[in-house]
């Protein structure tokens, strides 16, 4: 027939808990990873709401900003798959609303992606209502065409881990004029190519592309976790003529990146962990987060704003990834980003509004990327950043 | 007395890019200079770091040099080891490959190819990234090195010692790629670096030579003149231009066309006899090649297109094989046909081989008559003579056909001779077998030659530049 979905029961018990409570539409996305014949949907994000919007209508363009966000929050392997809706509306009323919100996400999130597609990428979008009086499930595909549901217990265990640190080394230029539309991500195209052209090796061995995956220890608690280092090659032509153009600056970014991705079965092919999803997540996290100080300073954000108008800015800290393991699953972790002038119960924060995950400052993982230290500039935030590192160590000694 | 066993000779190759990347404040010369050189220092610091990674081809042999990490292969282990590891079978040059013959010397040493690469992970955890920003009208420089080093070893040589080797060379290559990019700086623009390799007489062997990417062979005399002089090589023979690059033995003539097919021959002995031959590379050109169905009027023509190619890959000329069309057009342009001659069917002999050799690219050449074909046995001096100082094929018509005469064995005291014949006559493909088992290439006696027919042969004459 069509795909199958394989949804956890978890996620069906917090559909049926959203049932209960009223007040209007509820809508939001759902998340998982796309495979084969199958995918697998392990959270189900409510939309947060809009004070302005007062919850009455669905409003199209806000699911789309929130499949946005959400979509840096996910590492590899996880994607936004598809839209959910809990109305008691008629179904025919509200597939139309469903397939446009589909539609909207759908664009929204190819347009952001940092990497070259791949042959057998799965671009197919679900739509689920859930009608809180009938309790039925229509479920759709983008196509409108039925697709086959299945619940399932623990679909959130038992998922493979691959992982390594990435050294990040840049030095892009600015656009000349400042009424260029380029965006940062023209200046990371050379870095993002190497690192799709790159050489992943699994345990510091280079393994057939259709070999599978096996770990070498016994799994305790955690899942596998395989040492992971990355070779890249720069593949391009020489040109004789345009060495040197003219811009208006450049910008350096200097240090290194943690990068994590989840492959569903207990023997995933080597090509998948490492080429598409491991390096999917790379680049989506440095560009992500160089994309967030370049192209997008958040006007609450006074040091943000700072940073991209000034003219020069010595040095500047990037925010840093941190992880956070999701209760219904064993092996799964969402990540945020966290700026130096923040807190990590604002991390916990975002994570609640923007996925529905209750999380608490101790359950976060913040050891993977320290906070780096800034010789110039004197913010204060420097400071609290250094604390709160010191902070998680400690913590970490304590485990 | 002692006699050492002969070891086989293996190239080791390593090629890689390195990403040329800097700011440049001002475009003074200066300033760029010192931006320049401190950008490679960075580059030559990368190759000495613990990142820099070689990558066997072909096999699972990873190596980082510089930490002395080897995997799948220990640092003792012989060169001749890895050529055992290599999987695939590696492509022939153009064709398929005639078995050789026990005891012939293999030209061509053992290629192993590597690839440079950086390692861009390191263990965590680590501290996330650090921006910074300069917003000013200015410069960017960006541009990709192609390294390219080869070093030849013998094959007890430990890998251990070529890595070594390979790691000075990729350094040394940096140095010289940061010389010619500030050699040949004008103002802000600027050029990037090419090595190429080139195989000199013996001692001197494999030698890499970094030149400006490009820039024309006619403006680098100068750099050719010192290299011959650096080099000690006759000046009167080019020796660097980019068409004499060295054409390692594992990579593919992507032309599809037979290089030298006379190598795969045994050559005849003769009593108190000598062997002259073509000296260099030509490609075998013949009847229904190139979707031109000329079989029955073309011979002349694709004589002369194997005549062409020789000057082509010997890098005297840059001009590409000429067309049947092309060809008939340039006797057209000398005043030697009407303009009905293009596109028509009729043959041309050694007169307009010659006219078409000066008027296309620049070429003289001698005509030699004879009167009738068996005269052609008393001719071995001379032609023994023609490929010893111009080393060019010979075009040879007469009677009703051409053909193309390679080399020459010749006994003075004897006045034995045999020819060493490329004929255009032949229709099939490029299978180097068929064409030496069926003498398409291969060895003739006098009586070849049509005994009463006259021939007129086109020796082309070899420029004396570098």
């Amino acid at each position: 027939m069509g795909r199958v979905y394989i949804v956890d029961e978890d996620v069906e018990e917090y559909l049926s808990k959203l049932c209960s409570q009223q007040a209007g539409p509820v809508t939001g996305l759902l998340i998982g990873q796309s495979s084969g014949q199958r995918d697998f949907v392990v959270i189900a994000a409510p939309t947060p709401k809009d004070e302005e919007s007062a919850g009455k209508t669905v409003d199209k363009e806000w699911v789309s900003e929130h499949a946005r966000q959400v979509s840096r929050m996910l590492l590899g392997g996880l994607t936004v798959l598809g839209v959910f809706m809990i109305t008691d509306a008629d179904a025919k009323d509200t597939i139309t609303t469903l397939r446009q919100l589909v539609f909207a996400v759908e664009n929204l999130i190819s347009s952001e992606q940092k990497w070259s597609p791949a042959e057998d990428d799965v671009t197919d979008c679900v739509t689920l209502h859930v009608n809180p009086k009938t309790r039925k499930y229509p479920f759709f595909n983008s196509a409108a065409k039925p697709a086959d549901l299945k619940y399932q217990s623990g679909v959130g265990s038992c998922w493979t881990t691959v992982s390594c640190w990435l050294n990040v080394d840049l030095l892009i230029p600015l656009p000349d004029s400042r009424a260029s539309k380029e965006n940062s991500q023209k200046g990371l195209k050379v870095w993002t190519r190497q690192i799709e052209n790159a050489v992943c090796l699994i345990d510091g061995k280079k393994l057939p592309e259709d070999s599978e995956l096996t770990s070498g220890q016994v799994v305790s608690k955690r899942q596998d976790l395989f040492d992971k280092k990355a070779l890249s090659e720069i593949i391009s032509k020489p040109r004789s003529a345009d060495v040197v153009q003219p811009c208006g600056g450049s910008v350096t970014v200097r240090g290194a990146v943690h990068c994590r991705a989840f492959l569903h079965t207990h023997k995933p092919k080597v090509k998948l962990a490492e080429k598409v999803l491991l390096k999917r997540d790379a680049i989506s996290t440095v560009a992500t987060r160089v994309q967030m100080l370049l192209d997008e300073p958040l006007a609450s954000e006074e040091q943000i704003k700072d940073f991209s108008e000034r003219e020069n800015c010595p040095e500047f800290c990037l925010p840093r990834r941190i992880f956070c393991p999701l209760k219904s699953s064993g092996s799964l972790y969402v990540c945020d980003y966290q700026f130096s002038d923040e807190g990590l119960s604002e991390i916990v924060d975002r994570l609640k509004e923007m996925l529905g995950v209750d999380t608490a400052e101790e359950d976060l993982d913040t050891t993977q990327e320290m906070t780096a230290e800034i010789t110039q500039g004197a913010f204060m935030a420097a400071a609290a950043a250094l604390l709160a590192t010191a902070a998680s160590m400690m913590y970490y000694s304590d485990m | 007395m002692v006699v050492a066993e002969p070891t086989t000779l293996i190239i080791f190759r390593v090629k890689g890019s390195l990403e040329l990347r800097c700011h440049l404040d001002s475009t003074e010369t200066s300033h760029i200079q010192k931006v320049l050189s401190r950008t490679f220092e960075n580059l030559r610091a990368q190759i000495k770091s613990e990142s820099c990674v070689f990558t066997v081809c072909n096999t699972p042999v990873i190596i980082w040099p510089n930490k002395d990490v080897y995997e799948d292969i220990t640092p003792d282990s012989p060169c001749e080891d890895v050529l055992q590891r290599i999987q695939s079978d590696e492509p022939e040059s153009g064709g398929k490959r005639a078995t050789k013959k026990k005891g012939k010397k293999d030209l061509s040493a053992s290629v192993i190819s590597l690839r440079l690469m950086m390692e861009v992970t390191k263990p965590g955890p680590l501290s996330a990234p650090v921006i910074s920003k300069t917003v000013q009208k200015s410069h960017f420089l960006s541009a990709t090195l192609p390294l390219d080093c080869a070093v030849r070893t013998h094959s007890k040589d430990t890998i251990k010692d070529v890595c070594d080797r390979l790691l000075e060379a990729l350094t040394q290559q940096l140095c010289e790629m940061e010389k010619v990019m500030l050699q040949h700086m004008k103002g802000s623009t600027l050029l990037t670096a090419e090595p190429l390799h080139f195989l000199l007489p013996e001692p001197k062997g494999l030698v890499t030579v970094v030149f400006p990417a490009g820039v024309p062979d006619k403006e680098l005399e100068a750099q050719r003149r010192e290299l011959h002089q650096r080099f000690k090589l006759p000046n009167d023979r080019p020796y660097f231009r980019r068409a004499n690059a060295y054409h390692f033995p594992n990579e593919h003539y992507k032309d599809g066309y037979l290089r030298n097919p006379h190598h795969a021959l045994t050559h005849p002995t003769l009593e108190n006899g000598k062997v002259f031959m073509v000296q260099g590379i030509y490609s075998y050109h013949h009847y229904m090649q190139d979707r031109m169905d000329d079989n029955g009027w073309g011979c002349a023509y694709r004589s002369l297109q194997t005549i062409c190619s020789w000057f082509q890959q010997q890098g005297y000329v840059e001009q590409p094989v000429p067309s049947h069309k092309e060809i008939q057009q340039a006797l057209v342009d000398v005043g030697d046909k009407q303009a009905n001659f293009v596109g028509s069917r009729q043959w041309i002999g050694s007169i307009e081989v010659q006219a078409v050799l000066n008027h296309l690219l620049g070429i003289t050449s001698k005509i030699m008559f004879v009167s009738q074909g068996s005269e052609l046995a008393s001719k071995g001096r001379e032609l023994a003579n023609h490929f010893l100082t111009e080393g060019t094929p010979i075009m040879i018509g007469g009677g009703v056909l051409a053909h193309t005469i390679l080399g020459v064995a010749w006994s003075e005291s004897t006045g034995q001779i045999r020819y060493l014949i490329l004929d255009p006559h032949y229709t099939g493909s490029e299978d180097l077998q068929v064409i030496t088992d069926k003498g398409w290439c291969g060895w003739k006696g006098a009586d070849f030659w049509d005994q009463t027919a006259y021939y007129n042969l086109c020796l082309p004459q070899r420029p004396r530049v570098i």
